[in-house]
């Protein structure tokens, strides 16, 4: 492949041909996706568009049939789960990825210890890693969470532990920021809560979600790519998509 | 006489039937563990005890009336057995399953493998204080006598009878289940139970069913074998590892991978017995490596899915049971104190199987790996230590070091090997692996077979200190067995220790924040490996003996029910499993082979009722009292107070 030019210096990831199929069955079907550096992308798309798998496929959790895909220019398409993560990409799940029986504290502090580099240390003591505490606090104070830093994860409320996740994937600086259906399973209150938090970390990065609540995408989101049948539908703002017959066909139109 | 590289065709092609009859008991017993892992999700750990149930079945029906004179009962032979046992056998099965193994099925996967385990130590027992080690004799039936000449060799009729039925039952099963309706409720009820109750079956009776039916399959397996083998109560023991790396070679998901491994698997340890006799026993675990560097899904097996590691870990980390720096004290104390209360050689049983014990939980209990082969390093540790301090003439401390060295070794191989596997599969590739070691102890001249190496000098410590003084030689492992405990305690404590615990915790999570958790659960794995190395070492040169018993998978057996017993993934509990253990095994000793059904017993009531352990369930209960006291004290009940903000 070519060396990247100017025009796509602006864009964080270029996914070409993207496919992956089941037994057959293409979940995501020649998709070519590019998101801007420092934007706010949103995929939207009926249940069983391919969103989720979509998502995988970029944080190789899946490993694509066929296609590309490229992060700042450079292919990334055969690289394992964790070194992607360690790239810069950085993905929450559908449902709340927290460490159930570690403090608060802990699952942030385990988010910033690998980059101090005394992760295969053990013979070190745990306090090894009470310098990270000061940015730990800072983390949770941006989430609302500093009340709670020494409460055990497992028994924070659901809106919690999804803010919980979240200083946790911050805790990564990642320049890409993967959110699989950050507001899915909140109520009112903490969506909103939630969609604030998002804008906030929005600043000098680059974020990619899923999303079904379409309120907080049309608040949120620059792009909008939508998915249907595992194929990209359409794309641009809120306002073109929205007028799109062919999305309120298949999507706002048909099932929801 | 036509040769073929120097062997002549008799040879070759009776030892390549011999192989195929093998491999037809293979193919029917691995069908039968393939099936009750895939629809059933338990790794069937007690197979070999039910098919040497069906060939003593066979034994029975033949000798009905000795066994109960004075009714007029008819012996019946072969074919009645035939007809009969597998039903009777699939009936226990049935039975079993009511009882014991239906209650783990919500449970991790693990508790199942350690039921079946404690059923099968538990039967097998049962027999071997009624029959001994020695086999009973079972004639091949009058119509299948006699055989007939092929030109290059002779073929029994019975063998002929063995590898067509056989095979005709592996078609017939692999036709239901792929092919029938039937077949597909069952295909149906492993992938979405709840969506099959809601068709109006019955999912119990059907998991039941099946569970009988694979355990029939054994059944009928054994009472073919029963003329070609000897009818012993050990017969099962030593397949059913054969048989699980039969399943993880053939890969899950595949009803006719496992047929044909089976059959390919026992024709190539047939041909390895003509061309290379030592390694015959061990081929096919060789084999299973070498499948697992490359096909990690197995032969047959399709794409794997992702699963989590077994967190059983009962522990709370700021309890006064997990305070580390204190327990060092506590039982450094203790131990100081207990050879003037106990015999100092039982004492040193005691902190070597402690130790033994507290590595195995650092893999099973804070990593979550159900490992099976743990015996592997503390045996060949043993064999190192004992055999360079017995022929070498190394210091002891030296010779214990050289142990814990190969343990390491041998430690990071297997792990590399097995690590990329979860779950019962992790199991199953570790006891596997652990035979390779076990055969190759019984084998190699050094280990001196069923003698092993007796008479190894403890020599002086440092080169001064006596060790041959049973009390010098006392606080000398105390402080092995302190060192051990306290470097468990760092690594669960420290920077890696943290990375474990969330690997534990939630794998998927800790792999997207960047950790390759592969490479961390392999130090982990390659860390428990050495520590057990060092209980091994160290138990070769208290005892002046290494022998096969310490590579016996009934090693790695102990490890697992002191770690269970005692607390899976808490600070004391393998230390506390490991007195109950060894108490139990001195207490019990007078008894005899009823000490196997003992330990079986204690698995399986331990699974059933004492999951959590003793630690585990003191552990709950001081977080109970804690709990009272707080409301009482006028503190809101947790769950509320963390529920408000």
């Amino acid at each position: 492949m070519s060396a990247p030019d100017n025009n796509q210096a602006d864009n964080i990831i270029e996914a070409r041909g993207l496919t992956k199929r089941f037994h057959g069955f293409a979940a995501v079907s020649e998709v070519d996706l590019d998101v801007r550096r420092h934007a706010i992308h949103a995929l939207i798309g009926p249940n069983g568009a391919g969103k989720t798998t979509f998502f995988n496929l970029i944080t190789k959790v899946l490993q694509p049939t066929e296609g590309t895909i490229r992060f700042n220019g450079r292919d990334i398409t055969a690289e394992s789960p964790a070194a992607v993560a360690r790239r810069g990409i950085v993905r929450s799940f559908q449902i709340s990825a927290i460490f159930p029986r570690m403090t608060v504290a802990e699952n942030v502090r385990i988010a910033l210890q690998r980059p101090v580099g005394t992760s295969f240390h053990f013979w070190r003591p745990e306090s090894s890693l009470d310098t990270l505490n000061g940015r730990v606090d800072e983390l949770l104070d941006a989430v609302g969470l500093l009340s709670l830093r020494d409460q055990t994860a497992a028994g924070l409320p659901y809106g919690r532990k999804r803010a919980l996740e979240l200083a946790t994937t911050l805790a990564l600086e990642p320049e890409l920021l993967l959110l699989d259906e950050p507001t899915s399973g909140l109520g009112g209150e903490d969506v909103d809560r939630i969609a604030d938090l998002i804008r906030k970390v929005s600043a000098n990065r680059t974020i990619l979600m899923v999303e079904h609540n379409l309120s907080v995408v049309s608040k949120l989101a620059n792009t909008i790519t939508v998915l249907a049948r595992g194929k990209v539908l359409a794309e641009g703002t809120y306002a073109q998509i929205s007028t799109d017959q062919r999305v309120i066909e298949a999507y706002i139109g048909g099932e929801e | 006489m036509m040769t073929l590289l120097g062997i002549s065709p008799q040879l070759l092609f009776g030892q390549l039937l011999i192989g195929l009859i093998n491999g037809v008991f293979y193919a029917m017993m691995s069908l039968g563990v393939a099936i009750i892992f895939g629809m059933l999700r338990i790794g069937n750990f007690v197979h070999g005890a039910q098919y040497m149930l069906g060939a003593f079945g066979a034994w029975y029906l033949l000798h009905l009336p000795d066994l109960f004179p004075g009714l007029g009962l008819p012996s019946l032979g072969y074919w009645w057995a035939l007809a009969l046992v597998p039903f009777a056998v699939g009936l226990i099965g049935a039975g079993m399953e009511r009882l014991f193994i239906r209650r783990v099925y919500d449970l991790e996967h693990a508790y199942g493998l350690l039921l079946t385990v404690g059923l099968a130590m538990v039967i097998e027992g049962l027999f071997n204080v009624g029959y001994g080690a020695a086999g009973q004799q079972y004639n091949i039936p009058d119509s299948l006598k006699g055989g007939v000449n092929l030109g290059f060799m002779f073929m029994p009729y019975y063998r002929l009878w063995v590898i067509v039925a056989g095979i005709a039952v592996c078609i017939a099963t692999w036709y239901t289940i792929e092919r029938t309706k039937l077949g597909a409720y069952l295909r149906a009820a492993t992938e979405n139970p709840d969506l099959v109750r809601a068709f109006g079956i019955n999912v119990p009776r059907m998991l039941m069913l099946t569970y009988a039916f694979g355990v029939g399959l054994a059944g009928l397996a054994g009472v073919m074998a029963a003329p070609i083998y000897q009818v012993s109560p050990q017969m099962g023991q030593s397949i059913i590892i054969t048989i699980f790396a039969v399943v993880v070679i053939g890969g899950m998901g595949s009803i006719s991978g496992a047929i044909f491994t089976g059959l390919m698997l026992g024709m190539i340890e047939g041909l390895t017995k003509v061309f290379w006799p030592q390694a015959s026993t061990t081929v096919i675990f060789v084999i299973m490596a070498i499948v697992l560097v490359f096909r990690p899904a197995g032969l047959f097996g399709k794409e794997t899915v992702a699963a989590h590691a077994a967190d059983m870990s009962t522990a709370r980390p700021d309890s006064i049971l997990e305070n580390g720096k204190l327990w060092l004290v506590i039982l450094g104390v203790g131990g100081a104190i207990l050879p003037f209360l106990v015999y100092p050689v039982f004492g040193m049983k005691m902190l070597c199987l402690a130790l033994f014990a507290c590595a195995y939980n650092l893999i099973f209990g804070y990593v979550g790996l159900l490992a099976f082969g743990h015996a592997a390093f503390y045996g060949s540790s043993a064999y190192i230590a004992a055999y360079t301090a017995a022929s070498w003439g190394f210091p002891t401390e030296i010779a214990i070091l050289s142990g814990v060295a190969v343990a390491t070794v041998i430690g990071a191989l297997f792990g590399w090997l097995a690590i990329r596997r979860q779950g019962l599969y992790f199991a199953m590739i570790t006891l596997a692996l652990a035979q390779v070691v076990y055969f190759y102890a019984i084998q190699a001249p050094w280990t001196h077979g069923e003698d092993g190496i007796q008479s190894v000098p403890r020599g002086y410590l440092l080169g001064v200190i006596d060790l041959s003084d049973n009390m010098n030689m006392y606080y000398f492992v105390l402080a092995i067995f302190l060192i051990g405990f306290a470097a468990i305690y760092r690594i669960v404590r420290s920077p890696f220790g943290q990375v474990l615990k969330s690997i534990r915790e939630n794998e998927p999570r800790a792999i997207s924040l960047g950790y390759s958790t592969e490479r961390f659960k392999l130090l982990a794995f390659t860390l428990s490996a050495m520590l057990a190395g060092l209980a091994g070492g160290t138990k070769a040169i208290v005892f002046q003996i290494a022998s096969l018993a310490d590579v016996y998978f009934m090693t790695s057996t102990d490890a697992l029910l002191m770690t269970l017993i005692g607390g899976v993934g808490t600070l004391l509990g393998p230390v506390v499993g490991a007195v109950i253990v060894v108490t139990m095994q001195k207490e019990f000793a007078t008894l005899g082979s009823w000490v196997i059904v003992v330990q079986g017993t204690a698995f399986v009531l331990c699974v059933l009722f004492l999951r959590k352990g003793v630690v585990g369930t003191l552990e709950d209960w001081l977080a109970a009292r804690a709990e009272r006291r707080r409301i009482a004290a006028g503190g809101e009940p947790a769950a509320i107070a963390r529920g408000a903000h």
